[in-house]
């Protein structure tokens, strides 16, 4: 789809490797596995915790001139749903070719209803432009 | 790469950066650079999560 995942944790890369090939629920995982022992990019991402040395949950989604377009951050406690990564991520890629065109909120997929133009014209008059 | 305290804003451009990786396809440690990804014109997603061996 054009889109490359990395997933970055503070655990060394000998630490992925052994997890990639020990844990049955990995075996699907063909995505690199960054190692940020340092902590010098969660740092950057703003998800280092320093209290525990570990990355909170946060995703990134990053555009292919290096724009950061979206970011998500949770608490340990509270995983990420990949079904709404899903949509942010064809949402990103949907309206990078359609410049003209904003998703809404009930946006999921590619035919759904978009906002074209939003303008002077469409102010005040966004349910019309979501019903015709 | 400067030390910066403030984290990243939307619109802004990331800076560069490299992590060593684990790779699965091939079976072997790497590198991934963010600038490799703007070379070939890819889209990036970062999933940070806490520590391996622990529970989704």
């Amino acid at each position: 789809m054009g889109c490359d995942i990395v997933t970055v944790s503070e655990d060394t890369k000998f630490v992925h490797l052994a997890w990639r090939k020990s844990e049955k629920e990995l075996a699907n995982v063909r995505y690199p596995m960054g190692a940020d022992p340092t902590g010098k990019v969660a740092k950057m991402f703003g998800v280092y915790d320093e209290n525990s040395g570990l990355a909170l949950r946060g995703t990134f989604i990053i555009n292919p001139e290096g724009t950061l377009f979206n970011s998500e951050v949770n608490f340990y406690n509270l995983g990420r749903n990949i079904d709404e990564l899903m949509r942010k991520f064809k949402a990103n890629l949907y309206m990078a070719k359609k410049s003209n065109e904003v998703c809404p909120s009930k946006w999921k997929d590619e035919g759904d209803k978009t906002l074209v133009n939003p303008g002077a014209k469409m102010v005040g008059k966004v349910h019309e432009a979501l019903k015709g | 790469m400067s030390e910066t305290t403030t984290a990243l804003k939307l619109g802004q451009k990331v800076p560069d950066f490299e992590l060593e990786i684990y790779d699965p396809v091939k079976d072997d440690f790497g590198k991934f650079r963010l600038q490799d990804q703007i070379a070939g014109k890819r889209w990036t997603v970062v999933f940070f999560y806490p520590a391996d061996f622990t529970f989704v």
